[in-house]
Formats: C-alpha cells, structure tokens, sequence
C-alpha cells in the first residue's frame, strides 16, 4: 500500500479524531494510545507517535520519511462508556478488513453519545446511595431519609451539568443540598442513628472513575496525566466536602467526625 | 448459614450501586448485567475475606483482581474495553466516606485549631483511602501488568 501526501493527512486526521473522542469520554491514557496507534497502522502509517496530555493530544504519523503532525484540544465531555466501546468496535473492524478508511471517518463522526433517561438515573443513585447506608449499618428510616437526599442531590448535579457549570460549583452545591435534606432527618431523630444518612447521601458525588483512571494511568507509566486526574479528583473531593462543612455549619448538625 | 446469608444479602446490595454508577458512565444497555454480577461478586468477596479477619486493603486486592480478571474474559468474549465492566464493578469499595472525613478534618483543622485528636482523624483516615484506592486500582490493572505487558487485550 502506498500512500499520497493528502492520504497521509487524512490518515492523521481520523486517528486523532478517534483519540479525542476517547479522551473526551474518559478512556484511560492507556487505551486512547492504543487506540490511535492501531487505527493509524491499520490505515497504512509506518508509526504513529503520540503524546496525551490533560487537555490535548498531538499526534504524528510517520511514512517513508515524511511526518504529519497535528494537535486536538479535548475538551471533557463526561464519561460515555458507549463511545469507548464504539470507538474500539470501529477499530477491530478496520483492522479486520471490514471497512476502509472514508468509512471508519464517516462512522466516527456520526458517534452520537447514548444517555440513559435522566429520571432512571436519578432513581438508581437515590437507591444506590441507600445501598450504602445499608452498608454502613443504617436501618430503614435511615435507608429513605438517604434516597431522598441523594436523589434530589442527583437531579441538582444533571441540572447544573445541563446548563454547563463549573463542575467543583456543581459539586459543592450538590453536596450542599444531600447534607441538608439529610440532617432533617437527624433534626426529627428519624431512625437510629440519623447520622449515617448524612455519610451516605453525599457518596454519589464521589469521583471514582477519576480517581480509578488516574491511578491506573500512573501503574501503566503515564505518570504526568495520572497527576493531572489525581489533582482533579482531589479538588473534586475538596469542594463536595466544602459544601458539607457549609451545610452542617448552617443547620448546626454535625454527622461527620464528631 | 448465618454467614451464607449475610454475604448473599450484603452481593444483593451491593449490585445496586454498581448499576445505578454503570448508568452514569452510560455503559451500554446490554453490559449492565456483567457491571451488576461483578459488583455483587467483588463486594460479597471482600465482606468475606474481612470476615475471616484480612484487613481491608488487602482484602479489596484480593476482589479488585478477581474482577480484573473477570473483566478480562469479559472483554475477550464481548469486543468491549476492560474498564467499561471493572470500573463500576469496583464502586462499591471506593472510600468515598475516607475521602470526605480526611478533607472534613482538614477543614475542621483549619477552623477549629489545630488538635492532636482531629490530626489523628485525618492521617489515618487518609492513609486508608490512599491504600484501599492503590489496591483497588492495582488489582484492576493487574491482568495487564502482568499477563498482557503492553499488548493490546482486545
């Protein structure tokens, strides 16, 4: 197979859409380097070289002698497992012959996110967080004071996301509003110990995919990106526990630590 | 049997969160069922081993490598990415509470004054979330650590 100047480019072009959709979806740094390499390779690149870094990739294909170099900003669209997995299907069937390289460009940009009906959501978080005051011992006006509370906390955080707020704002105002609903519940001594209701309600803010990401990213030697999740992660965390303390400094409830 | 209940009950618990955050991440539709059996599986798992006295990070090693090798066949057999099954697999076991009581006490530390007690609460409350989130991560990881060392999985 020999390549033309402009197949090259074009070559380039679909690789590093591929990449930024990945990185835009949450894949880990990992995954998205793999990915990019295989699909340029496949489209007849000699190597593919490529640097990910928190909020870009560049990306540059090598053949015979000649280098094409081009950079994506990536900006975060929120994590969309479905695009991961449609990015590597369109992958494994271009290395497997089954589509050619203006196919796999006209597939890649017709990926739509799938999302999930935002009131399911809303309810499987809201038991979800139950769930986990059942783990940490609460009884049954403890499991429903924390479905509440970490119910409204959820629609709060999709309300935010929809409108495309700064997502530490969103956070902290989410886990404001969990810990509030839910220290009514020790105000009124609903149930035994009230207090876990206020622990668990807040959990569905946690970040656990970056926090998983991050960690993983820095075992597989992408250290500098692995840093990069960690600090989101981290201030992520730092703000939902500033919406806590606001909370529990207002309504005079404390239900962590003391 | 008491034992045999328990572990039943805290699986049957546990698949509820790893749904509702497979969700989240939009995992598809037809996935959500393997996010579901890994999460009741690493959990009861980890109830189990820290029943019989292992602590907990070692314990959450133990699952998060089982469910990293589940994920494996699971993403051989499917075409799917690892993480799409492993990573909601594993919510049940993040240290969420951990993490708020550390950042909490930093906070309180800041405000209240600085108190032998509230620095003990954070130090090793932050200790557990940094060890149980290595090993949980770690154990996920491990498959191609070890086993595939660079190459591909799917």
């Amino acid at each position: 197979m020999s390549l033309s100047p402009q197949a090259q480019t074009e070559l380039t072009r679909i690789a590093v859409n591929a990449g930024q959709i990945l990185h835009q979806h949450g894949a880990e740094s990992r995954l998205i380097e793999q990915i990019t390499q295989r699909i340029g390779l496949a489209l007849g690149a000699h190597s593919i070289e490529l640097s990910v870094s928190s909020d870009a990739i560049v990306i540059t294909s090598l053949y015979e002698g000649h280098c094409v170099t081009t950079t994506r900003r990536c900006y975060d669209k929120g994590i969309n497992m479905q695009m991961v997995c449609d990015v590597l299907r369109i992958c494994v069937m271009l290395e497997k012959k089954l589509l050619d390289a203006s196919q796999v460009k006209e597939r890649l940009m017709h990926l739509t996110p799938y999302k999930y009906n935002r009131w399911l959501v809303v309810l499987m978080i809201g038991f979800s967080c139950s769930s986990f005051s059942h783990f940490f011992e609460g009884d049954w006006p403890v499991y429903i004071t924390t479905f509440f509370a970490s119910s409204s906390a959820m629609i709060v955080r999709q309300e935010l996301a929809l409108r495309h707020h700064n997502p530490f704002v969103n956070f902290s105002v989410s886990a404001f509003l969990a810990t509030s609903i839910a220290s009514i519940g020790v105000l009124f001594e609903f149930g035994d110990k009230p207090q876990i209701a206020m622990a668990a309600s807040v959990l569905l803010l946690v970040p656990g995919f970056p926090l998983i990401n991050a960690v993983s990213d820095m075992v597989k030697g992408h250290i500098s990106m692995g840093i990069a999740r960690w600090v989101f992660a981290t201030l992520l965390t730092v703000s939902v526990s500033i919406g806590i303390v606001a909370s529990m400094t207002l309504t005079g409830v404390s239900g962590w630590i003391y | 049997m008491e034992l045999l209940t328990l572990i039943i009950f805290d699986g049957l618990f546990a698949t509820v969160p790893a749904l509702g955050f497979a969700m989240v991440f939009n995992v598809p539709k037809n996935m959500l069922v393997y996010c579901a059996v890994g999460g009741a599986f690493a959990h009861s798992l980890r109830f189990l081993l820290m029943d019989f006295g292992i602590q907990i990070e070692w314990a959450t090693l133990i699952a998060s490598s089982f469910i990293g090798f589940l994920g494996l066949y699971w993403s051989r057999k499917h075409l799917i990415p690892r993480p799409v099954f492993t990573v909601a697999s594993v919510i049940p076991m993040i240290p969420g509470s951990f993490a708020f009581t550390t950042v909490i006490g930093l906070v309180e530390l800041n405000t209240v004054g600085y108190s032998i007690e509230m620095m003990q609460i954070v130090i090793e409350n932050g200790l557990k979330t940094l060890f149980i989130l290595g090993a949980l991560s770690f154990g996920l990881a491990l498959p191609s650590i070890l086993i595939y060392r660079g190459k591909p999985i799917v």
